[in-house]
């Protein structure tokens, strides 16, 4: 069972992204009110101890470093900037201030995404930007913020929406790039990119996931933990699980290519009904959360074969949250077909089958 | 939405009255187009001539609101010149105001209701009021700083508000020309434009380099617009009341129309031109087109249709899980509201309402709403999800200290009492494959039963056999549950009830074993049994003596030793009344069931539970370390740690390392593991390790309250280098707050 818990978080518009940090104690919330918060776990209660205005524009993500580079976040906004801030230790039981270490201003178009690369590969940052440039930065000194080198420019042609880091420690350094491009046309929207350490030092394209062709709003890779294959979720007009197994041809690392994979889908789920808008993979992998335009969260797991359902729903206001009570395993890999006959007895009648998805861009409350 | 190229960048645009004509202005250019419905018609050019100068060239333009043949230009050299456009010759300009501006001119602009009053604003601080009839400057206005822009207020003959370079917003009477009747600083750093509403008499809309657009309403600033770069020009929207288009000197090329009441995202966009766009003007009355002038030398006319929408492609939802299992959730709050019956006039509403007043009420007051779902008490289903199976287990775990019988049952018991009875169950499985043998294990079912001997020999050895095959199979956890996983996938543990069912029934079956014969019963669990009962009662002492050392039989032993013992049983088979005969023997090859256990806890580091796969490799140790993949286990246990640091375990996480064995792992322990302290006597920065002090010779560890010197455990004050034995600094502490060497200082020991 899950208890709502209704937070006053007082944005004047918009909150995009809110993201816990490494321990679950601390939260950041970002909006179009060009502000972020930051919230602490004091006795239950999560309360505001930060608040500062970040950027001109609307702030679309927020992301935490690895606490071991301290408490540092990274924020993206519609005003072409990336920005690093750094909480400066207080005196005993007192919270910092927040400062502003880097202002990273390359892209000529808004940066849609931002994230620090997983901590054995240092202090780095991916950022995104509707121009379709992927962008890694390092600090090649994890004591001083301030320094940001631009180390790649990875051009996507599509403009990017998000991107995601592979965690996984013993695979090459691993990117997943998502376009929110609307035309089907342009084939597939998610990339992936591979740091080839060998010879030329440089991301190249390794993959390209040709089975989703909508615009694609999140993609998020799971911890990685010990599997021998990685996990990607993909959100777009439905939510997407792929597996991606690298292709163990030779031992010794291939010189010039990059790795094969594997691609497997291995679940679709239409149930949102409309566009999916963000993921989240809990700490060991083994459920993703999605949320989407209907203003449900919903928990999906995999089962003993693999087969990937619903567990749960969580309604965005709060009202009861409801399990899913009949099972669904039978769900995944139906494609475009689930949500007939299934959903009907899954989860009350609250969320009605309503035959072809239609288009987002006709959903009419924006 | 069309567009025409010009021949280089322009500056500015003006409409004539019934908008009709567009009249365009630059360095190189100085055009007049007729408006048609696909495209520009040229229709002028008014850069002919014998001498083309730079009276030529505008940095703005005006086009007579009353009489439509009259325009003029603001020159770059601080001309002021008026052009009409129904002289006869070729040239139309008729007539060059020169020296009246000692700058830059930036604005020109007609009187709203007189055809002959032109005023014009420049750098040189002036505003000059131009009568046309007598081509004469009749008033002059001194605003004291560079004038960026000016306007008449459409509603008040006398009155024009003049935008200057250091922040201010001047509103001036005409009839006085000596003084402003108002002043107020608006912006930081320089405004440069402002636009009064058509409607609203006494709004008036300014903006500036510092990005902020603001609409004062007479003193008061009611709202603000945050934009990303300086802004260059705005314009109310006509008839939507807070509507404001904009564009910017750099860095933005696109059109922004916002509403003031949500000041942080656009209304709508424009991203057609390709560099800074310089003018916009709107269709008279008209909310729906407008045209927009661009130093990338394009012209375009606008159809509001044609705009996206940045609001439409803002995420609306912010979704995260915490280490904990809590899922924060902000979402706005028209998805919640409108969740029901949207769902049901979804399909149909396009058809039924009409789109655009419905768009841009909601456009407005948009805020999320910010929920956390914590789990309370966990069903089955989400029992993955809060993780505290996880913290329990990586606090209890026994993982040395015992024999390896007494731990993996430790073990399997906390698994039972979280209820993950399949990872007891591996424990159980672990500790009957590796020490199946040791009597001194705590009296489980199943490893009672393996001391009846009797039981087993009678069966064939084809059964033998297929059973083993049985095992095999068995073993692997994902294969096993498949069929429960299919039927009930919300039940993940399912299967062990079965086992533990199957293991207590065949402990009540075994008081009565002695008497009777007792076949088989078809179950998984039992040829374990049989494989070490093989051995055991064959040789009583030898089992006595390995019996010893529970955690010491591994596989290779055990075989080796079961080959043994079968020639040995061959030899005095006597012994047993029903034994087999030798090719029984022969047909008992080596159960290799590393490769099982192996596989197994690979299964489980596939599904993510690295916890089982960690820790079953500490406990098993070498048995199959020599058997897993060096780059797996590093994998697996720098995840564990991580895992644990996640959950702030920091003990757990360093005897975790500490048991590893693996050098990368435990070279973790060894990093940054060096403080350097100050001498406590002379304060010097001690660099190296030693007794002595370099500077003063004292002795550097030295309790300050006994005085004599620490092993072990140091306490040390960081802020006077003090300390002791931590007893004695605890016990002093208890009543004191200064440091006990007397140095005044009040110790913190954190």
């Amino acid at each position: 069972m899950f208890i709502a818990k209704s937070i006053q978080a007082e944005h004047k518009d918009l909150i995009h992204d809110v993201a816990y940090d490494f321990h679950g104690r601390r939260m950041a919330t970002c909006s179009s009110d060009q502000h972020v918060k930051i919230w602490d776990l004091v006795d239950g209660e999560w309360r505001c101890s930060a608040r500062y205005k970040v950027h001109v524009g609307s702030v679309w993500r927020v992301n935490w470093a690895h606490p071991e580079f301290g408490q540092v976040i990274a924020t993206c906004s519609f005003d072409r900037t990336t920005a690093v801030w750094e909480e400066l230790p207080g005196d005993a039981g007192e919270k910092g201030q927040w400062v502003k270490r880097g202002n990273l201003v390359d892209s000529r178009t808004s940066v849609t995404d931002v994230e620090f690369a997983p901590k054995h590969l240092g202090l780095q940052l991916a950022t995104c930007s509707a121009d379709g440039v992927v962008r890694i930065y390092e600090a090649p000194d994890v004591m001083n913020l301030s320094q940001w080198t631009l180390q790649h420019d990875i051009p996507c042609k599509l403009s990017c929406s998000c991107v995601s880091w592979n965690p996984s420690r013993v695979h090459p350094p691993m990117i997943a790039v998502g376009s929110d491009d609307n035309n089907p046309s342009a084939g597939g929207k998610v990339h992936i990119f591979e740091y080839n350490d060998n010879t030329s030092r440089k991301w190249l394209k390794a993959e390209t996931i040709m089975t989703v062709t909508d615009a694609v709003r999140d993609v998020a890779f799971s911890p990685n933990l010990g599997r021998s294959y990685h996990l990607l979720a993909i959100a777009s007009k439905n939510v997407t699980i792929v597996t991606l197994k690298p292709l163990a041809t030779k031992k010794e690392p291939s010189a010039t290519a990059c790795t094969k994979f594997e691609i497997h889908q291995v679940a679709q789920f239409e149930d949102h009904q409309s566009q999916v808008w963000r993921l989240s993979w809990n700490v060991t992998g083994s459920i993703l959360a999605s949320s989407g335009d209907d203003g449900c969260v919903r928990l999906w797991k995999a089962n003993y074969l693999g087969n990937w359902g619903c567990i749960s729903v969580l309604k965005g206001d709060g009202s009861a949250p409801q399990q899913s009570l009949t099972e669904k395993s039978n769900k995944s890999n139906l494609g475009s077909s689930a949500g007939t006959s299934v959903e009907n007895n899954s989860g009350g009648a609250r969320y009605l089958h309503l035959g072809p998805v239609a288009q987002a861009n006709h959903v009419p409350w924006h | 939405m069309h567009h025409t190229i010009l021949e280089g960048p322009l500056n500015c645009l003006a409409l004539n009255r019934d908008c009709s004509q567009v009249v365009v202005a630059g360095r190189n250019v100085f055009k007049i187009f007729s408006i048609e419905d696909q495209e520009f018609q040229e229709k002028v050019n008014l850069r002919v001539g014998r001498n083309i100068n730079l009276n030529y060239s505008a940095s703005d333009v005006a086009w007579n609101p009353i009489q439509d043949h009259l325009l003029a230009s603001a020159a770059t050299n601080g001309a002021v010149v008026v052009w009409d456009l129904n002289r006869v010759s070729r040239s139309k300009q008729e007539h060059v105001f020169n020296n009246v501006h000692k700058r830059f001119v930036n604005k020109v602009v007609f009187h709203v209701h007189e055809s002959d009053m032109l005023l014009s604003g420049s750098q040189d601080g002036y505003m000059k009021l131009f009568d046309l009839r007598k081509a004469d400057v009749s008033s002059s206005f001194h605003g004291r700083d560079g004038v960026k822009d000016i306007q008449y207020n459409p509603s008040h003959y006398f009155t024009f508000a003049a935008a200057l370079e250091n922040g201010n917003i001047q509103i001036w009477d005409m009839r006085n020309t000596s003084r402003w009747e108002r002043q107020f600083t608006a912006h930081n750093g320089p405004v440069f434009s402002l636009d009064w509403h058509t409607d609203e008499k006494m709004w008036i809309a300014t903006a500036g380099r510092d990005r902020m657009i603001k609409q004062q309403n007479r003193v008061r600033n009611t709202h603000t617009v945050q934009t990303i770069a300086s802004v260059a020009k705005i314009k109310w929207r006509p008839q939507r009341k807070f509507h404001i288009s904009s564009c910017s000197l750099l860095l933005d090329f696109s059109v922004n129309v916002w509403d003031i009441r949500r000041p942080y995202v656009p209304f709508a966009s424009f991203n057609e031109h390709k560099d800074c766009v310089t003018g916009i003007s709107w269709k008279q009355n008209n909310p729906h087109v407008f045209f927009s002038s661009s130093k990338d030398s394009t012209l375009y006319q606008h159809m509001f249709r044609d705009a996206t929408r940045p609001a439409n492609d803002a995420n609306p939802v912010g979704i995260s899980i915490s280490v904990h299992g809590s899922v924060a959730y902000a979402s706005s709050d028209k998805l919640n509201s409108s969740t029901t019956p949207r769902s049901n006039s979804y399909s149909r509403l396009p058809a039924v309402w009409k789109r655009t007043p419905e768009r841009s009420e909601q456009f407005m007051m948009v805020t999320s709403l910010l929920n956390e779902f914590e789990i309370i008490n966990s069903a089955e289903a989400v029992e993955d999800f809060c993780m505290s199976w996880f913290i329990r287990s990586a606090r209890e775990y026994k993982l040395s200290g015992r024999s390896m019988a007494e731990v993996c049952e430790h073990n399997a018991k906390l698994a039972d009492s979280m209820k993950r009875h399949q990872i007891a169950q591996t424990w159980r499985m672990l500790k009957l494959l590796y020490c199946g043998k040791s009597k001194k294990a705590p009296p489980s079912p199943v490893a009672t039963a393996i001391n009846n001997p009797k039981t087993e020999v009678t069966k064939d050895t084809d059964a033998e056999r297929t059973e083993k095959q049985e095992v095999k199979k068995e073993e692997k956890p994902d294969t096993s549950t498949v069929g429960h996983g299919i039927k009930n996938h919300s039940d993940f543990f399912f299967g062990d009830g079965d086992v533990d069912q199957a293991v207590y029934e065949y402990d009540s079956h075994r008081n009565m074993q002695d008497g009777q014969e007792w076949s088989l019963p078809s179950e998984a669990f039992q040829p374990r049994h049989e494989i070490k009962e093989t051995s055991q009662p064959l040789d009583p002492l030898s089992e006595n003596t390995k019996g010893e050392s529970p955690s010491s039989v591994n596989e290779s032993e055990l075989n080796s030793k079961r080959n043994e013992q079968v020639a040995l049983s061959a030899q005095s088979g006597i012994k047993q009344e029903i034994l087999l005969t030798p090719p029984f023997n022969s047909h008992l090859s080596p159960w290799h069931f590393t490769t099982l256990v192996r596989d197994m806890l690979q299964s489980y580091a596939e599904k993510g539970d690295v916890q089982t796969a960690v820790t079953a490799i500490i406990v098993l140790g070498d048995r199959i370390k020599p058997h897993l993949d060096e780059l797996h286990i590093e994998q697996w246990f720098m995840s564990y740690i991580d895992l644990l640091g996640r959950f702030e375990m920091w003990t757990r996480a360093t005897e975790i390392i500490r048991m590893s064995g693996h050098p990368a792992v435990g070279a973790l322990n060894q990093l940054s593991t060096t403080i350097h302290t100050h001498c406590s006597q002379c304060s010097k920065p001690l660099l190296r390790s030693g007794w002595l002090c370099d500077r003063c010779n004292g002795q550097l560890n030295v309790c300050s309250v006994c005085h004599l010197p620490v092993r072990g455990l140091y306490a040390w004050c960081q802020g006077c280098s003090h300390g002791g034995h931590l007893h004695h600094i605890r016990d002093w502490l208890k009543t004191y707050q200064h440091c006990p060497t007397g140095c005044g200082h009040l110790c913190e020991y954190t």
